[in-house]
């Protein structure tokens, strides 16, 4: 079967990470890994080139404005703006990997190619509405991340954290599966984009079963999101997992399982009239769930990533509640939020990285006074933890002020008020991270360990987390040209909203 | 120098945050360099202000004005609007000039990291200057926001013992009315299509009276915690106790004027009827934060204390200024803010003066200080004398004016309260002086421990050049307030025309005959010939 260089060109931005993964996992069968470094070296660098050279393909069908197809992977902007934001997500995650597996003392290839099939997978994922692509995708990005959760083997807490995640990722996969299934049946396509009108052609649009199956998909999607109730599974598995690991999977899951959310329900649901509007009813009351159960369990947390853990499920709850509005503008806005939502966690998660925290120790005791010694990444820290809280002028609030003003105008003043109320909750624990980064000094059994230990040498963790920072003051002055010219582009020529 | 010309607001706005910028990249060692530009930097915007905005001559409606579209997101754009006129010009040239006063007065009051200090307080100028001159109103929820971040630092890692208490006190009080403003905000600019204030003001006056009220509650809560008017009032003495000097100066000398501000510029334009609802439950809350703050003030065992809760009450006249809807006891609150802001930073760069050398604030350990200090002892009683509100002194004209106002003012709950609120003047006399007896007079407290036996040296030069200015400032606005309320005349008897305000009560005297006709014809003549402000105080 010979391809089209259209249909080529829907396809590379997947093989790349996967010619990449599996080059690297070649390399990986070298058993001097631990000892040479060059080896090491090379296994990152093959993993990042996979990358950039993802990156570089899709900057360029996104200034070409080509949309090319390959049967039903749509590389539309809307893909591509996925592709951009994953890729950019892994090349950080790569970038604090090195930092922190050597950190830890465990650095193996296998971690790279995992997640390089994981990255294929998520591109796959939101480039698509034929649901058993979908579920090839979803299948795709998650089983690797279950791997990587655990993926530090010398931690007994690492595989219990990945065991869990199995368990329930799991659950969710099959009532996925199931959700697909029964749409399947009823309306006798796959296509997920044309089985509304179908189904409503067939006056099924309010036979229980579709709504049943709706339900058991979006599921799925909410799993993913870490959204109440299904979201146990985020503290345990970001705190067994390696931090930029952690990283990747609060940033890049949440984000592709959103975008492909939003491909598919309001874009094919629309048609399914009672259908839609209780999926929306639904996606109400768990945001506003998610919202409050992620912002007050936050609070109580003395972990750094536990807390990380349910301030992103928190974030989660802002993105549903610009769901709830479900204009096009509050679309615009959820991707404009997930661009800002990247570089603030990314950061994050890498400040961990960058003050090297390993292993259990990564509690508030374990941050204090390192703001002062390590000035530049205090700075950055400040700046990511006040846009995670939704300070202006930092680009974290813009994405909140956009989803906020689409509630206001829909009518839903007190959906955003809740949302207020809970961003001044989050308020308290993000200023916990800066009290203990400035306002607290080292206690004494700290500062004595410290001085044993060399000094803390993270150059490219530090490096990612400055991007991080600089990305999210950019969110906060460029904010015209990331929503107006890149996330609502990409609502426009993807999904033809907003035109 | 052309780019200059046509944006000087600008420069005089951001000049300080690079500048902050700048001195945060250097290193920690170079410390004493970084206080030293900070100063210099910051004395710099105080000369060119001074320069650029008095020197312009302008007596017009507006002095300066920048506008551009900055950008349109979500359909809603905002304005690039920054302006100075009458409504607040002094605030603007209050802050140039308590920037770098303060710097010079705590000189050497913080012994570490003053570099990062002195770029917080750069960083921290450019907010309050940008919420001063802002006029749209996204552009200025932009800095009321974020001034947060560089007082909540100044506090945190500078301030006293429980000062991470009291920074996450201070940030997360006045974010709680800020975010709840900004949903009002969304509504209301969502009806107006954009965020400039007169297109809010007429979408607001098309919505019914209720939800007008709603708004108008919001706004009014989100500035009233940073005025702070009771009962929101309690973030304001844990903040000024634990904050360093500094920190405390510019606290009550400008972000506190930014409450009474917001109401002046944003609130009340924007529903006037809705402010005139309301003109009454605020007069109350302020007559009770008079009497109440100075009650508290009068037990206070801290003189930093005494000081903040004297702010609580000092704020009030100002919020029973703007409640008398009366040109006199708008253009009161207009100089109080001044006013408050000279007294009452000069008292706190006092205290931090006298804490520096016995560290100590408490008033039990001292006594006698006067025979130790004689020049410290004098300027610490004209400033005194100013709080209480001497005539003569800035404190008594613009107390005056509000009680003066809110007597003659055409709601009929006015005489009492003005009534009620002078009790206020009469406490704010027995604390302040009570204060000073226990502080300054009697004889010299010999105790080892005491602070006045750890007082060895008179202020020096340095400590008597900040103090003069502020001096001059107080009896200058004392004998010739006009200097520093001209410009805001006409504005403000612009807005209360615009809000529709009750006409002032006249009080003739005439034979008891014709008295019922004489009240008939007395209200829309005086409302015709509403007296200036300097007249009535003549």
């Amino acid at each position: 079967m010979s391809l089209t260089p259209t249909q080529w060109a829907a396809l590379l931005p997947l093989l790349y990470p996967v010619i990449g993964g599996c080059l690297v996992a070649i390399m990986s069968l070298d058993k001097d890994q631990a000892t040479t470094k060059w080896i090491r070296a090379a296994m990152y660098g093959t993993a990042l080139l996979a990358v950039g050279a993802t990156f570089w393909y899709l900057t360029d069908l996104w200034t070409t404005g080509s949309q090319p197809t390959f049967y039903q992977l749509h590389m539309d902007r809307l893909a591509q703006f996925t592709g951009i934001f994953v890729v950019v997500a892994a090349a950080l995650t790569i970038l604090q990997g090195w930092d922190h597996f050597h950190q830890e003392g465990w650095v193996k290839g296998e971690t790279l190619a995992l997640l390089l099939f994981s990255v294929s997978g998520m591109l796959l994922f939101a480039a698509t509405t034929h649901f058993v692509a979908l579920f090839l995708g979803l299948e795709l990005f998650s089983i690797p991340l279950y791997a990587l959760v655990g993926t530090v083997r010398a931690r007994s807490e690492s595989a219990e954290g990945g065991m869990k995640y199995f368990l329930t990722g799991a659950v969710a996969s099959s009532c996925f599966l199931m959700g697909g299934v029964l749409i399947y049946g009823l309306s006798g396509t796959l296509d997920l984009a044309i089985a509304a009108p179908v189904l409503s052609a067939k006056g099924l649009g309010t036979d229980p079963l579709v709504l049943v199956g709706a339900a058991l998909l979006l599921l799925g999607f909410l799993f993913k999101v870490s959204a109440v109730p299904f979201h146990q599974w985020t503290p345990d598995a970001y705190e067994a997992s390696p931090h930029p690991i952690a990283g990747f999977m609060s940033v890049a899951t949440k984000g592709v399982a959103f975008i492909a959310l939003l491909r598919i329900f309001p874009v094919a649901f629309k048609d399914l009239g009672v259908v839609g509007v209780k999926m929306q009813a639904v996606l109400a009351v768990l945001a506003v769930a998610t919202l409050v159960l992620g912002n007050l369990t936050a609070l109580v947390q003395t972990n750094v990533k536990r807390m990380l853990a349910y301030s992103s499920i928190s974030h989660a709850g802002y993105l549903m509640l610009g769901f709830v509005a479900g204009t096009p503008a509050a679309f615009n806005g959820v991707l404009f939020y997930l661009v800002i939502y990247l570089a603030m966690n990314m950061g994050a998660f890498g400040l961990l990285t960058a003050f090297g925290l390993v292993g259990e120790k990564t509690t508030f005791d374990d941050l204090r006074g390192l703001g002062w010694k390590r000035p530049a990444m205090g700075v950055s820290a400040a700046i990511i933890m006040l846009s995670l809280a939704g300070i202006p002028p930092m680009g974290g609030f813009y994405g909140k002020y956009m989803i906020f003003r689409e509630l206001v105008a829909t009518g839903h003043v007190g959906m955003a008020i809740l949302g207020v109320l809970a961003s001044l909750v989050s308020a308290y624990y993000y200023l916990r991270f800066l009290v203990a980064l400035f306002l607290q000094s080292p206690g004494a059994e700290a500062e004595r360990l410290a001085s044993d230990r060399p000094a803390v040498h993270a150059p490219l963790a530090g490096a990612s987390v400055l991007v991080c920072a600089a990305i999210v003051m950019a969110g906060g002055f460029l904010q015209a040209f990331l929503a107006n010219g890149f996330a609502r582009r990409a609502l426009v020529d993807g999904l033809g909203l907003l035109r | 120098m052309t780019w200059l010309n046509s944006h000087p607001l600008t420069f005089l706005v951001f000049a300080p945050t690079l500048l902050g910028f700048l001195i945060m990249a250097l290193p920690h060692s170079l410390g004493r360099l970084s206080r030293l530009l900070g100063f210099m930097g910051a004395l710099a915007v105080f000369v060119l202000s001074l320069a650029w905005l008095l020197g312009h001559g302008g007596t017009g409606a507006t002095i300066f004005i920048e506008r551009a579209p900055w950008f349109t997101l979500v359909g809603l754009p905002v304005d690039y609007h920054l302006a100075v006129d009458g409504l607040n010009l002094w605030l603007v040239l209050l802050t140039t000039f308590l920037v770098p006063l303060t710097m010079l007065g705590t000189w050497n009051s913080l012994k570490d990291r003053i570099g990062t200090f002195a770029a917080l307080f750069l960083l921290l100028e450019t907010g309050m200057l940008g919420a001063l001159m802002a006029q749209d109103l996204f552009f200025f929820y932009l800095f009321w926001e974020a001034m947060l971040i560089p007082m909540y630092f100044m506090i945190g890692v500078w301030g006293g013992d429980e000062r991470r208490y009291a920074a996450n006190k201070f940030f997360l009080y006045t974010l709680s009315g800020s975010l709840l403003w900004l949903v009002a905000l969304l509504y209301l600019a969502n009806k107006a299509g954009g965020f400039n204030p007169v297109l809010m003001g007429q979408a607001a006056s098309a919505l019914p009276f209720s939800v007008q009220c709603w708004l108008f509650i919001s706004f009014a809560v989100a500035f009233a915690i940073k005025v702070p008017l009771f009962p929101l009032h309690t973030w304001l003495p844990d903040a000024h106790v634990q904050a360093p000097t500094a920190g405390s100066v510019i606290l009550a000398g400008v972000l506190l004027k930014l409450g009474g501000y917001g109401f002046l510029r944003f609130a009340i334009p924007i529903f006037p009827a809705a402010a005139m609802h309301y003109a009454k439950p605020l007069a109350l809350l302020s007559v009770i934060a008079i009497v109440y703050g100075a009650l508290v003030a009068m037990v206070q065992r801290d003189i930093k204390k005494l000081v903040a809760y004297s702010s609580v009450s000092h704020m009030g006249f100002v919020m029973l200024g703007l409640a008398s809807f009366t040109v006199i006891g708008t253009q009161g609150a207009m100089l109080q803010m001044l006013n408050h802001g000279i007294s009452t930073g000069a008292l706190f760069l006092l205290v931090g003066m006298v804490y520096d050398r016995a560290h100590t604030r408490m008033i039990a350990d001292f006594g006698g200080v006067a025979v130790k200090m004689p020049v410290f002892t004098a300027f610490f009683l004209i400033v005194t004398l100013s709080s209480i509100g001497l005539p003569l002194t800035n404190g008594f004209v613009g107390e005056f004016w509000i009680l003066n106002g809110a007597f003659l003012s055409g709601f009929g709950w006015g005489r009492l309260y003005a009534s009620l609120a002078t009790s206020g003047v009469l406490l704010g006399a027995v604390y302040m002086l009570w204060m000073f007896k226990r502080v300054f007079w009697g004889p010299e407290n010999k105790d080892e421990d005491s602070g006045t036996h750890h007082l060895h040296s008179d202020l020096n030069a340095r400590e008597v050049a900040v103090m003069l200015p502020l001096v001059v400032l107080i009896l200058w606005m004392g004998i010739h307030p006009r200097t520093f309320v001209a410009v805001s005349e006409a504005p403000v008897a612009n807005l209360l025309r615009e809000a529709n305000a009750p006409p002032v009560r006249t009080f003739v005297l005439k034979p008891a005959v014709h008295q019922a006709p004489a009240a008939h014809e007395a209200g829309p003549e005086a409302h015709a010939a509403k007296p200036a402000a300097h007249e009535v105080h003549q």
